[in-house]
């Protein structure tokens, strides 16, 4: 299993190639050599990507490379962040949504204190506050209702 | 005098009260950047990216490129205090800064590097001066056929620096171009790889790419990581080297800068190699190379006038040619075609403005860095005291609010977040997604050139070939990967630490 997951960047990356150069070549007109239609550079490129891929996979598979291992928590800690301010900015405007989603990305930083994580939320929207909206005058809603 | 003529019209450019704040802010935010391990000017040039579209776009560049020269400066400051590089390039100034810094000569370190840094950027700014426009003439010289050659070796030179090496390099670049592809075709008119979603039409957009790449997934990886913040005390003891310390100096430092203006200018290399090879050489040259590695002046003087000159130099390919040296210099080419400004050859005949206000500009910010790093040095040093969790919710946030802020569109912020996960698989896998952010920049380009040539040519492939420039440049990408099969990487390193490997903590 491990042996696999060596590989498995060589092969996502020969999918990516294999992807675009066949889509070039089965849905888009290729043209002439003269008159390259839309298809033929993503073609050309998809084949290279292709063709590295597997001088990749070779190598690979004479001299394995070490994975790095995942932080399955700073990935969530990030993603739910985000989440936080797509879900939270249109029902509650962008401050609103900026303190709760500094918090979120917050909590899966252990030594990070409570006390702190309320400053930085604070400050943090503040600073939005400060720059976007009021420096650069950028028309986004602060609070909603407000 | 044609130069005093194009000076003055920078001056009048970059000494407009807009431009000098920006410059400053710029640079301010470039030596925070450089100061702090774990985001480095890629990250801050990719966040500020949104900022641009609300600023003329000699400002914006003034801006951006403030935050690239000024994380020189602020990277050398952890490498001296903690013996951690807070930018790649500053790595070869832990060597002798840190042993410099447990000698109690830590405020000498500082000073010098600072000294050390002008030097290097001033060298480096007239040689741009002197060699950019000649180099942009030249290149209006020019055909279909050149320009795609020079956009080869500019990627084949981006990859193969690239830390996971010149394959993996090479297919983050066509991956890069192949995301590049995804929208309407300028030729045709034909949709492309949209799978018939309307959002993609126009294309992925370079800030969702940048953003996500360079800022979210870089969060991913640094946020729980073990980070370190400064404990020592704060400066003590003298500042000024002595006499003998600055004659020792100036020789080094004008090496360095030469050797690091050579590698800026030349695409895809940039500061790490030159801040390496600097020290390198500098030590088979140097009397006082025995003295290496444990605290010579001249070890941190060599790399920090190299990398400077190098950040300054890296602009001429890009402005000139429309290559860019670097990474971040692909996100300022970027910048400037937000602006609907085509980098190229044309572009100090079309815009002397921006060319000349940008260089004049790198004057008054190489100021600013020596104030902020030499009166108030003792800003920086209490920064690294304070803990490195603060900064990364921070920097999600405000990647969020800039996303969301260019066309209040939420799609969009996913789309950054499903390319911060992008690439952070990338990581995990090993390959380093720089290059592909380049391969994304120049392929509208790469793709435009390499059709009109083929239609010049009649449809004859020969023609890269057949060109005498071409064939040269095409020569010279070839060159460069049959290079990478020579492990240069441990030559240079090795041949850097021999004279005192730099103590573990």
């Amino acid at each position: 299993m491990r042996g696999l997951i060596v590989h498995l960047g060589p092969i996502l990356m020969l999918m990516a190639g294999l992807f675009f150069a066949i889509g070039a070549a089965t849905s888009l007109d290729l043209g002439s050599f003269r008159r390259m239609g839309p298809g033929a550079f993503p073609l050309l490129v998809g084949g290279l990507l292709c063709l590295l891929s597997l001088v990749a996979l070779v190598d690979g598979l004479r001299a394995p490379r070490d994975v790095r291992r995942g932080d399955p928590w700073a990935v969530l800690g990030v993603v739910s962040g985000v989440a936080a301010f797509a879900f939270l900015t249109p029902l509650t405007g962008v401050l609103p949504a900026t303190a709760i989603a500094v918090i979120v990305t917050g909590l899966v930083i252990p030594e990070f204190r409570w006390p702190h994580r309320l400053i930085l939320s604070v400050g943090v929207s503040a600073a939005v506050w400060l720059v976007f909206i009021t420096g650069l005058g950028i028309p986004l809603v602060a609070i909603r209702g407000l | 005098m044609d130069l005093l003529a194009n000076l003055s019209v920078g001056l009048a450019t970059a000494a407009t009260a807009q431009n000098l704040i920006y410059c400053f802010v710029g640079v301010f935010l470039g030596t925070f950047i450089g100061v702090l391990p774990g985001v480095g000017p890629l990250a801050a040039v990719a966040m500020l990216l949104p900022v641009t579209f609300y600023l003329p776009p000699e400002t914006a560049l003034v801006m951006l490129a403030g935050v690239y020269y000024g994380a020189e400066y602020g990277g050398s400051i952890a490498s001296i205090l903690l013996n951690i590089p807070g930018t790649p390039s500053a790595s070869v100034t832990c060597l002798d800064g840190y042993p410099m810094a447990q000698q109690g000569r830590a405020g000498v370190a500082l000073f010098s590097t600072a000294m050390a840094s002008m030097f290097g950027a001033m060298f480096g700014v007239v040689v741009m001066i002197l060699l950019a426009p000649r180099l942009a003439e030249f290149a209006l010289l020019f055909q279909p056929a050149e320009y795609f050659s020079v956009m080869v070796l500019g990627l084949v030179a981006a990859s193969i620096v690239s830390s996971s090496g010149a394959v993996r390099g090479l297919m983050m670049v066509c991956l890069g171009v192949l995301l590049g592809t995804i929208g309407i075709d300028v030729n045709s008119g034909e949709t492309r790889f949209t799978g018939g979603i309307q959002e993609l039409r126009d294309g992925v957009s370079l800030v969702v790419v940048a953003m996500g790449l360079f800022g979210i997934s870089e969060v991913m990886v640094a946020l729980r990581g073990a980070t370190q913040s400064y404990a020592g005390a704060g400066l003590t003891g003298r500042l000024l080297p002595t006499g003998a310390e600055w004659l020792r100096s100036i020789m080094p430092a004008l090496r360095g800068s030469a050797i690091g203006s050579f590698f800026g200018t030349l695409p895809g290399t940039g500061q790490t190699v030159a801040s390496f090879v600097g020290y390198a050489l500098e030590k088979r040259l140097n009397r006082n190379r025995a003295q290496f590695g444990k605290g010579a002046i001249e070890g941190v003087v060599v790399p920090e006038s190299a990398n400077n000159a190098a950040a300054q130099t890296a602009f001429i390919p890009t402005l000139t040619l429309g290559i860019p040296g670097s990474t971040t210099m692909a996100l300022m080419l970027g910048a400037l075609m937000i602006h609907g400004i085509t980098p190229g050859p044309r572009l100090i005949a079309d815009h002397p403005d921006l060319f000349w206000g940008l260089v004049v500009s790198f004057v008054f910010g190489n100021i600013f860095l020596l104030i902020l790093n030499i009166p108030l040095i003792g800003i920086w040093v209490r920064l690294l005291r304070v803990p490195h969790y603060y900064l990364y919710p921070t920097v999600i946030v405000l990647i969020c609010v800039g996303v969301f802020g260019i066309s209040n569109s939420l799609t969009d912020v996913w789309a950054t977040l499903i390319f911060g996960v992008i690439g952070y698989v990338l990581r995990l896998f090993r390959f380093e997604p720089a290059p592909m952010l380049i391969g994304f920049v120049l392929g509208p380009m790469l793709e435009e050139y390499f059709r009109r040539a083929m239609l010049l040519s009649r449809g004859d492939p020969t023609v890269f070939l057949s060109r005498p420039g071409s064939a040269a440049l095409l020569a010279a990408a070839a060159l460069l990967l049959a290079a990478t099969l020579l492990p240069w990487k441990e030559w240079l390193v090795r041949s850097a630490r021999t004279a005192g490997r730099p103590r573990a903590r």
